[in-house]
C-alpha cells in the first residue's frame, strides 16, 4: 500500500465516522405544544398524525424538521404561493413554527394502498435510475433511496400520488418556484406517463 | 445573504460574458483566471460538507460517484480537485456547454465554496475499476496513439496532473471518453486544451475509439 492510498483510506474512514453537518443542529421546539397547535390548526387537512384524510392535501408526517420550517417560512413570505396555507402560516409565531415542525417530524407516514401496480416498474426505474436520455436525475439522489428525505429535501415515501402529480405540474408551469430551479427543470423533462408512474411508486413506498 | 448576492451577480456576469463568446470557440483562453474558480480553489475545503453538497449530483453520478457506462455521466470518484473545480465552473459559466447539467450547478444551488467542498470529497473517493470498457479489438492501436501523443500530459497510468488541471482518464467510462474526444476534436467542447484539439484533429472515429478503449483500461497505481 502506498502513501497516497493510505491517506485516502484514512480520510474516508473519517468521513464515515462524522455525522452529516445537518445532524449536528439541535432542533429547538416542543412537540407536545406542537400537537396542541396541530389539533387547533392543521388537523382538518393534514390529520392529527400528519397523514391527511384526502389526497388534495399532502402528508406531512415524517417531514424533516428543517424542511417543514423552510416551507412554513416560505408560505409566510409568499415565496411559496398557496391561498390555503399562506394565511394559516402567517399567524404562527417562530416558536409555533418550530413546535409544529418538531411534532410532524416525530410522526410516521403511512404508505398509500390505492396505487396502480402496473405503473410501479417504470416508477421505480425513474426513482432509482432517472432517465439519462432526457437528463432526469434519479429521485433517490436527493430524496434518498428509501424516500426518507433530509433537512434540505422533503420526505417522499408514502406521499399521495395526486399531490405528487400536482406539485410536479406546479413546478413544470413555474407556479411553484422555491426549489432553486432544480425541480422546475426536472418536471419539464418528465413525460406525462413518467409523472404518473413515479408518483404512484412514491406513494407505494413504505 | 451578501455572499449569495455576490455569487449570483458573478454568475450573471459570467453567463453574460459566456453568451457573448458563443460561436467564437477560437477565443477560449485555456484555464484563464475566473473569480469563482479562484475562490473555489482558494477555499479551505471541507470534504464532510462536500459529501452533503454532493447530494444534488448523486441522482446522475451515483452515490459512489461511479457515473454510468453510457456516454453521458462520467465517473468522478478520484478525479483531481482542480479538474473538478474547473469543469464545474466552466459548465456553470457556459464555457463547457452542458444544458442538462447546468441547472444543477447554478449559483442558486452551489456556492463557489460548495464546489470546492464537493471536489475535495470526490477526490478522496477510490476510483472504481469496473467502469464501462470497449470491445478490446484495437488496444494495440490505442496504446500506440496514447504513448505517442497523450502520455506527456495524462501520464503513464492515465493519472493526469492536479497541478496542470489535466484530468485522470484511467478507468473512465469508454463511451464517455469517446464522446468527449469527438466533441474536443470537432470543437464542440469549447473549454478544451487548444494543443489537444490540434493533436487529435486528424483522428478518425476508429482511432478515437481505440484510444478510449485503451484509456478506459488504465488503472491508477493506488487502485491496484
Amino acid at each position: 500500500m502506498n502513501g497516497d492510498k493510505f491517506r485516502k483510506i484514512a480520510a474516508l474512514a473519517l468521513l464515515g465516522a462524522l455525522p452529516a453537518a445537518s445532524a449536528l443542529a439541535q432542533p429547538v421546539g416542543d412537540a407536545a405544544r406542537g400537537r396542541e397547535l396541530v389539533e387547533q390548526n392543521c388537523i382538518a387537512c393534514h390529520g392529527v398524525d400528519g397523514n391527511g384524510p384526502v389526497p388534495s392535501f399532502p402528508k406531512v408526517a415524517g417531514l424533516h424538521y428543517e424542511y417543514t420550517i423552510k416551507q412554513l417560512h416560505e408560505f409566510q413570505g409568499k415565496r411559496r404561493p398557496s391561498e390555503i396555507m399562506q394565511p394559516i402560516a402567517a399567524v404562527l409565531t417562530e416558536q409555533q413554527v418550530q413546535d409544529v415542525a418538531l411534532y410532524f417530524a416525530s410522526q410516521r407516514a403511512v404508505p398509500v394502498d390505492t396505487v396502480d401496480a402496473s405503473l410501479l416498474p417504470l416508477g421505480r426505474k425513474l426513482y432509482e435510475d432517472g432517465n439519462s436520455d432526457s437528463g432526469v436525475p434519479a429521485c433517490a439522489g436527493c430524496h434518498g433511496t428509501e424516500g426518507r428525505g433530509n433537512a434540505r429535501f422533503p420526505r417522499l415515501a408514502g406521499q399521495f400520488q395526486e399531490y405528487v402529480v400536482a406539485q410536479i405540474q406546479q413546478f413544470a408551469e413555474g407556479k411553484r418556484t422555491n426549489d432553486k430551479r432544480m425541480m422546475q427543470v426536472i418536471a419539464n423533462r418528465l413525460t406525462a406517463e413518467e409523472v404518473q408512474a413515479v408518483a404512484h411508486y412514491i406513494a407505494s413506498m413504505p | 445573504m451578501k455572499r449569495f448576492l455576490i455569487v449570483a451577480l458573478t454568475g450573471a456576469v459570467l453567463s453574460g460574458a459566456a453568451l457573448a463568446q458563443q460561436g467564437k470557440a477560437g477565443d477560449y483562453v485555456w484555464n484563464a483566471p475566473d473569480p469563482e474558480k479562484d475562490r473555489a480553489l482558494a477555499h479551505k475545503a471541507d470534504p464532510v460538507a462536500g459529501k452533503v453538497a454532493y447530494e444534488v449530483c448523486r441522482g446522475c453520478h451515483r452515490a459512489d460517484a461511479s457515473g454510468r457506462a453510457d456516454a453521458i455521466y462520467p465517473q468522478l470518484a478520484g478525479q483531481h480537485t482542480t479538474v473538478l473545480i474547473k469543469q464545474l465552473v466552466d459548465v456553470r459559466a457556459g464555457r463547457r456547454h452542458n444544458p442538462k447539467m447546468e441547472p444543477f450547478v447554478s449559483a442558486e444551488v452551489l456556492s463557489a465554496e460548495d464546489i470546492g467542498n464537493i471536489a475535495s470529497y470526490l477526490a478522496l473517493l477510490p476510483t472504481p475499476t469496473n467502469n464501462g470498457k470497449g470491445d478490446g479489438s484495437k488496444l494495440a492501436l490505442g496504446e500506440r496513439l496514447y504513448r505517442e501523443n497523450c502520455v506527456r500530459c495524462h501520464g503513464n497510468y492515465g493519472e493526469g496532473s492536479a497541478q496542470a488541471f489535466y484530468p485522470v482518464v484511467a478507468s473512465q467510462h469508454y463511451e464517455y471518453l469517446f464522446k468527449e474526444l469527438q466533441m474536443i476534436r470537432d470543437g464542440e467542447r469549447r473549454n478544451s486544451y487548444p494543443e489537444m484539439v490540434q493533436v487529435i484533429k486528424g483522428y478518425g472515429d476508429d482511432e478515437l475509439r481505440a484510444l478510449s478503449d485503451y484509456m478506459s483500461r488504465l488503472v491508477l497505481p493506488a487502485n491496484r
